[in-house]
Parts: structure tokens; sequence; C-alpha cells
């Protein structure tokens, strides 16, 4: 590539970096203002729309009831996307590619129509609209990308390790908890984190089939439908630093995973 | 040695296919209790494969593994006295070597003070105490093998596997864990068997050797018997360097038997093994360092002349390429005389026993 | 030397640990024995789980979907007994209320996923081959943390940055470009920037992930044998690339056809996509379900018929580069 490309590319870059991060710190200051009105200027500047997050129950409710939400789901997609990566992993048998391709479709059907199949497929085993059935269609949706990060670690795992464990006496059911399991760890907090963000983030499956309770996202859009105001800002920088903690948490495990497989 | 009296492993008739591919041809093999064997061979011969069936990791296709006189063919793993130190050692990265040790204990249902007991002693013989609250990739090399050592023998196999465990070692460090590995067996009186692809490690180390190609047992003996009296050509070459002289088979005489070679009639050992044929084309081996190389005729039982074509200078001594006829013979020559023998004719010399006729 | 005994431990004076414990207890053996029992069963085992699971929860809910998009009516009542009929079908074919935002949504999304892969492939041309290997997971990071604030929240930000009294008016003011504040919301356009700002990440990986693998040896070589620059792109990168592409193209493209909040909050009249129709069925207490069920699934087959015909073209690209 010559010279002018590379300037080119790295313009391009930035343009996009600057693309993704002002929006989000334009929101971030429109929360210290202190006015009723979403815009631009900010005269005075105020704490009072933060405080005000903590002291909203209503807020603080739907924060909670996602968090639940997230903690179970992931929860469920762990264990079965853990459960499905050790089935799919090591041996080839009659059907693997599609039961690999069943495992992966929740991740690519368009979110309003995984959204409504799962309202109506509630609707057929009789789960009525709230927490559970929010639990249960995060779960399902989270699953594959659980599954993706295990087996990508269970591919690294040295197969004489199960061998050795079972050569010194332990059966398939404890060479899983004392040898693999171990070694998935790493995978399964960085997966787990990930699902927890999907779970917390998601908005058109806790729409859909969400009862009278709102997540936060559902509650956030709610609030938007009816009019901007710095509150809304405050709520959103709250859940952006929450999520970047956890999102910076999850890439860390990961990496420090890589590098410790690299070491192997 | 193959009828050992007192087998601790039997192998009956053992075959084992994968795919198209036959690792294993009907096997037959016993094992003495307290015995070190090497199964020694080129990648894909069925060392490996032998290993993985003692060790539970596969099932033979026909044929059966008699442990201490129990069938355990079908029996997994985890419920046979077998353990193994595997190549890349397979440490449990998420314990410390303590925990490593003591796996194969605990899941005996032993208490945890005979537990600690059996790991500190394990730990004062192998030289391990100082790292045993050490994690594996806080290790060297030789203390990982060491580790590995340990752990297998901790719960007291009837057999330990070895499955080329000093390959991942540096050439000086391998040297040296070699005699260790020989004491250690000595001293704990257990029947090790040692795969390995490495003819000088096989020869070091083993009480047998049993060298393996293409799925069968090539020769079956204690290491200087194959050095000296190779069965098969490929035995010859395998192990060693060798100068195979192709030749014709002539009848014997006085315990010898007769090799014609370029015109010189040779006396060859009287073949062992596999009986090489009486007559017609043969190959003979003849190792390097059997060879005398002087100016004047030697008084061994054979003498050939020939005229030196190259010297390769390896420090003590020197290894000389000799023109006989048409062939090259390799000799070794102490460094001085090598020198000495820069050009013109010189005479080879060999005693009997030293040329072995070979069947292919 | 001889070594000390291994026996089990007999008598309460010394326990065996957790895992002794358990592999040596009556009702562990008893369940090993049943579950463990051959090499066959085991895997048997390990396999129905899975296969139930996404039999039910992954496969189930798509197929109740198509059921009941087939129903005359959904729930059944009382005197109210559904039959078969493909009726919904034809109402889509029939009405172009429905057509339109439905061809709206392919075009939309297939123009987007082009803008999206011209904007991002030099973004991560960039960070794959210009920026040094240890700093390229924190110039992936400024990318990333913007992707794990959730749909809401970027939508939100989105709003404050072109909305009228938004940051991109403001500033275009000052700047004396414009006189009136320029509608950007509630357009095509914002509707476009959002829906980006949502799903460049989808395009952003794969084809990291792909250009990162490629060896820079191969642009040596090539560079040695005499290739410029556009020779060498065109000869190695994007051949190389192209699987990265076919991913990136087909996840973003999923996506913006199954967007929900993004065209409710950021979209206008003018500019209603398919999903908004379908949801619209799904607001109403349940009799409308059968036709907003028809229409997700005519929009999942054509979806996934489109990203399918585009995989394996880009993969018959790439196998004929290849050669």
């Amino acid at each position: 590539m010559t010279r002018n490309t590379r300037i080119l590319m790295q313009c391009i870059y930035w343009a996009f970096v600057l693309y993704l991060l002002i929006p989000l710190a334009l929101m971030m200051l429109m929360g210290f203002k202190d006015s009723k009105f979403i815009g631009f200027p900010i005269r005075d500047v105020t704490l009072d729309w933060y405080l005000a997050v903590f002291q909203d129950s209503q807020v603080l409710n739907a924060m909670g009831y996602s968090a639940i939400i997230g903690v179970l789901s992931t929860a469920i997609a762990l264990f079965m996307g853990t459960w499905i990566a050790v089935a799919l992993t090591g041996r080839s048998f009659w059907g693997r590619a599609i039961l690999l391709g069943l495992t992966l479709l929740p991740a690519v059907i368009p979110g309003v129509i995984s959204a409504i199949a799962f309202r109506i497929a509630a609707r057929l085993v009789g789960l009525e609209p709230g927490m559970w059935a929010i639990i249960w269609s995060h779960a399902i949706h989270n699953v594959p990308f659980v599954v993706l990060v295990v087996m990508a670690r269970l591919s690294t795992l040295p197969k004489s390790y199960g061998e050795a464990a079972q050569d010194l006496g332990a059966d398939p059911i404890i060479t899983f908890f004392r040898v693999t399991l171990p070694y998935l760890t790493p995978a399964m907090i960085g997966g787990g984190i990930f699902c927890l963000l999907l779970s917390f983030d998601d908005f058109v499956r806790s729409f859909f089939l969400g009862g009278y309770e709102p997540t936060l996202p559902v509650l956030i859009f709610a609030k938007l439908r009816s009019g901007m105001s710095p509150e809304i800002n405050a709520i959103s920088t709250v859940v952006l630093v929450l999520t970047a903690v956890l999102g910076l948490w999850a890439e860390r495990s990961m990496r420090g995973m890589k590098k410790r497989a690299a070491n192997d | 040695m193959t009828d050992a009296k007192d087998p601790i492993v039997r192998i009956e008739g053992v075959t084992k296919s994968f795919g198209s591919f036959t690792a294993l041809h009907e096997m037959n093999l016993n094992i003495a209790s307290g015995e070190f064997v090497t199964f020694l061979g080129p990648s894909g011969c069925g060392k490996s494969t032998t290993l993985r069936i003692l060790g539970g990791f596969e099932k033979p296709d026909t044929g059966r593994v008699i442990l201490n006189g129990q069938d355990v063919t079908a029996l997994p793993p985890n419920k046979r006295n077998v353990n193994m130190v595997f190549q890349d050692y397979a440490l449990f990265p998420n314990m410390t070597v303590r925990r490593n040790i003591a796996f194969g204990l605990e899941l005996k249902g032993m208490g945890q003070q005979a537990i600690k007991a059996r790991i500190d002693e394990l730990a004062s013989f192998l030289e391990l105490t100082a790292y045993l609250d050490r994690r594996p990739d806080q290790l060297s090399g030789g203390q990982r093998q060491r580790v590995a050592l340990a752990r297998a023998l901790a719960p007291d196999p009837a057999l330990l596997l070895l499955d080329e465990p000093l390959g991942a070692l540096d050439a000086k460090l391998r040297a040296q864990v070699q005699v260790e590995l020989k004491a250690i067996q000595r001293r704990t009186n257990k029947t090790f068997f040692f795969v390995t692809h490495d003819q000088e490690e096989a020869l070091t180390m083993s009480d047998r050797i049993v060298v393996m190609n293409k799925g069968r047992i090539e020769q079956d003996g204690t290491p200087e018997e194959l050095y000296f009296q190779p069965a098969s050509r490929f035995v010859a070459e395998f192990i060693g360097e060798t100068n195979l002289l192709s030749g014709r088979a002539l009848p014997g005489d006085q315990g010898a038997a007769g090799f014609d070679w370029q015109g010189h009639q040779l006396r060859a050992a009287a073949t062992v093994g596999k009986t090489a044929p009486a007559q017609g084309a043969v190959t003979a081996s003849l190792r390097p360092e059997r060879i005398q190389v002087q100016r004047d005729r030697p008084t061994t039982e054979n003498a050939v002349q020939g005229q030196v074509v190259n010297r390769l200078f390896k420090g003590h001594r020197m290894l000389l390429d000799v023109a006989v006829g048409d062939t090259v013979v390799q000799a070794y020559t102490d460094t001085d005389r090598g020198r000495d023998l820069a050009d013109g004719p010189v005479w080879l010399g060999w005693n009997a026993s030293s040329l072995t006729l070979l069947a292919d | 030397m001889t070594l000390s005994n291994t026996r089990p431990a007999s008598g309460p004076a010394d326990r065996p640990g957790f895992w002794g414990r358990l592999s040596g207890s009556g009702p562990y053996a008893a369940l090993t024995d049943v579950l463990l029992a051959s090499p066959r069963r085991q895997f048997a085992i390990l396999l129905i789980v899975p296969v139930i699971w996404v039999l039910l929860t992954h496969l189930g809910p798509i197929l109740q979907m198509i059921n009941v998009s087939l129903l005359t009516n959904y729930p059944p009542g009382p005197n109210n007994v559904p039959t078969y009929t493909l009726e919904h079908y034809g109402k889509f074919f029939t009405d172009s209320i429905f057509i339109q935002p439905f061809l709206r949504t392919l075009i939309f999304s297939s123009v987007l996923t082009l803008t999206t892969l011209i904007i991002i492939y030099p973004v991560a041309y960039f960070l794959a081959r210009h920026v040094r290997r240890d700093r390229q997971m924190m110039f992936l990071m400024l990318l990333l943390i913007p992707f794990w604030v959730g749909e809401i929240v970027r939508i939100f930000a989105m709003m404050i940055l072109l909305g009228n009294n938004g940051a991109l008016n403001l500033a275009l003011q000052w700047l004396g470009l414009t006189e009136r504040p320029i509608p950007f919301m509630y357009t095509g356009f914002s509707l476009s920037a959002g829906i980006i700002y949502l799903t460049a990440l989808y395009m952003l990986m794969p084809l990291y992930s792909a250009l990162e693998k490629i060896p820079p040896s191969l642009f040596e070589a090539a560079a040695d044998l005499g290739a410029g620059p556009w020779t060498r792109f065109r000869r190695i990168t994007l051949p190389l690339s192209l699987e990265g592409v076919s991913s990136g193209c087909t996840l973003v493209f999923l996506i913006s056809t199954g967007v929900y909040a993004t065209p409710v909050l950021l979209g206008g009249p003018s500019t209603t996509l398919f999903s908004e129709v379908i949801a619209g069925f799904f607001h109403v207490a349940g009799d409308q379900w059968p036709v907003g069920a028809a229409f997700a699934v005519i929009m999942l087959v054509t979806a996934l018929l489109l990203t399918g015909a585009f995989t394996k073209l880009m993969a018959h690209l790439a196998g004929r580069v290849k050669q």
C-alpha cells in the first residue's frame, strides 16, 4: 500500500471512532445539563439527574429485574451451551453438522422474527409474558455464543489431559469435573459475561415477551417515546458504565485464556 | 526372553486396524515382571498402538490382553492397574504438583494422611520435594517429566507405560534422564513398557528391545543381540550404522556361513532369528567399528583390499570411506591411524562373527 | 526401594478426600454403572440432552410460528376451531401496503450492508495490517466499547446527535453552513446512521479476523515478484478476505432485516420497515397472530434464501480465485 492510502485508511478509522464515540460522549454530557430540555447549548451543569437515577424506584426496580433476568438466563445458557459444545467436540457422528447448524440457528434469526417466534411458542407451552418468558428467550438466544466460545477453547484442550485422568482411575464424569471443566473456566467466564451483556442490553425479546414489569431497555424505550429528558441520559450513562466494565472484564478473561493457550 | 516364566502381561493374537490401515498384525508377546521393555520402530510401526491397547485407550479388533492373569481386553483405562507417562506429560495445569500426584491416589479411595505420606515418599525419591506446591507451568522440562513419572508411579501400577517421554527434552538432559530412568526402574522393580523411535535411547536403557515394523515384530531380544545379530535388514539399518553388502550365500562350514561378495569368499556368522536363505542372493551387515583398517594384510578371518576415497573427522575417531570394487565400505578407525591411511591401498579385515547374513 | 502401601483407607482414622469418597460411594457406583456402561451409552446420554434442547427450543418456536401462520385463527376458541389455510400468505401478495415496506426493507438492508462493507473494510484493513500487534487490542477496544452498550442506549445517543437541537445541527449552524436546523431525524438518513451504528461490529469482526490471518510474508513475496499495490490488493488481500466479507455481510443483512426499536425511534412514516409491520400484528390481542406469523415466515425465508445464495456465490468466487 502506498503512503497515501495508508493515511486515508487511518483517517477513516479515526472518523469511524469519532462516529461511534461522539454520540455516547454527548449523551453522557447531556446528563449534566441543568435544564429539562435536551439539546445544546449546555448553560448550567448539575448532578441532579444522576442523583435522581439512584432515587427513582422505577429505574432501580428495572435495573434489578434486568439483572435477575441476565443472571438466570446466563446460567441456563452456560449450562446448555457447555453441554452442547462438549457433545459436539472431539468426535464425528452422523448428523453432527445438522446439530451444529440447529445450535447456531437462534443467532442468525432476525431479531423481530425471533422475538415473535418465542412469543408464539411461549403461548403454546402456556408461559405467560413476564420474567420467565424473557429468561427463557434470552437463554435460547445466547446458547450459540456460549457454544462457539466453549468449542474454541475445547479444541485447544490436549486429548492427553482427559486420557491421563482416566488412566489414573477417573471415570468420564469425574474426568469432566476435575480436568475438562477447570480448563473451560476462562472461556465460560468470558462467554458468560458476554451473555450477561446481551441479556442486559436486549430490547426486542424483552419487549415482546415482557409482562407488566419493564426491563431497563424497555423502560428507557418507554421513556423515550414519551419525550426526551436528561434523566434518560443519566440512566443511559449508568448503563454504559456498567456494560463497559463488564465488557472489559470479559475481554480480559478471554485474552488471558488466549495467552495461556499460547504458553501451554 | 519371550518365554518368560512369570509374565505380568500377555498379548495374545492382537490385531488392530484403523480403517484400511492395519496397525497391528496378530501380535503375540509376553512381558516378565520387573522387565524394562522398549518398543522401538519408526512412526506408524504399531508401537504406540500397542501401548494404547495396553493402557485401554484402544480396543483390539481381535485377541486378548492378560494383565496379572486377568483378561483386561474390555476394561476402560480407569479400571486397569496400569499407568502411563504421556508424551506431553499431560500434567493438569489447574493443579499443583502435589494435587497432580494425589489424583490417582484419591480415586483409589486412600485416606488423606496416607496420600500425603505417599506423596512425600515419592517426592523425596524423585527429588521433587521443593516443587510440590508449584504449578506445572512453573517447572522445567526435566522437572515436569519427573512429576509425570511420580504421578504415574503413585498408584502402584502393575505396569508402567512410557510414551516417548524424553522427546521434549534437549539432547544433554535426555542423556542424563536416560540414566536416571533406568535407575528408577531398577530401584522400584516396576515393569516398564517404553516406546520410542530413538535407537540410542532404546539401547541405553532396555533389558529387552522389541523392534516393530509395519505392524509386526521384527526382532525381540537384548540390546546386544539386536546390535550384533540383527535378524533382518530392517533391524540392521534401523539400529546403529552399518554396511550392507549384497552378495550370494554359500554353503558354510565349521559353524560359520559362507558369503560370496565381489568374488571374495568370506566367512559369516551362523544366522540367528529369522533364517537367511542358504543359497542365492543375500544381504550381509557389517558394522563399521568391527572392521580393522591397516596397510598390511590383517590376520582376521576375512580380509579384502580397497582404496580410501574419503575421510570424515569425528573427533576421537575417523570414518573412512573405502572403495572395494564398485562398493564403498565405511569403517571406523582411531584418528591417528586414519591420518596415516590418507591415500593408497588399504586392507580391511574382520572376523566371521561380525558379518551377519540377513533375511529381507 | 519399597514404597508404602496404597491400599484404600480402612477405618475412620484417615478419611479419603471428596473425590475418593464420591468414587467409593455405593450410590455413585450404581449411577455410573448405569450411565457409563459402555462408550456407546455414554455418548447417547451426552447427546440426548443437546438434541432435545435444540429441537424443542431452537427449532420448535420456528416450526410453531410456521404452524400458526397456516391457521385460520389463533389462539383457538371454543366455537372457533382453526383449520389450515394459505390466505395470510395471499394477503401479503395482494396488498401493496405490505409489499412496499417489505421491498423497502430488502433494498434498505442491502444498501446498508454494502455501505457498511465499504466503510468498515478500510478500518479492518488498517487495524489488521498497519497497527502494531501489541497495540491492535487497544485500537480494537475503542471500537468495541460502544457495541457493548445496548441497542436502545445507542439509538438514544444517535437521537441526541441528530436532533433539531442536536450536536450536528448546532455544529453546522455555528460553521454557517446552514441557517435553520436540517431535519435529520425520522428520515432514511437517521435510520441508516442508527442501523450502521448497530451492525458495524458484526462486519468488523469477521473482516478483521480474516485480514489478520493473512501472513505478511505473502505481501512481501508478491512485492518481490513485482506486484504493485493495486495488484497485491486484488490478487492477495481481496481473495483471502472473501470469507470475512461473506460472513460479515450475512450477519449485517440479517440483523438489518430484524431491527425493530431503531426504525420505531429513528425512522418516520416514509421509512416504515417490514419488521414494524410484522410487530404491528402482535400488539393487538392475538387474533392477528396468524397474519403476523405468515409475514414473519416470508421475511425469514427471503432473508435466509438471499444470504444463503450470497454465501454460495462468495464461496464460489473464493474457490475460483484460489485456482
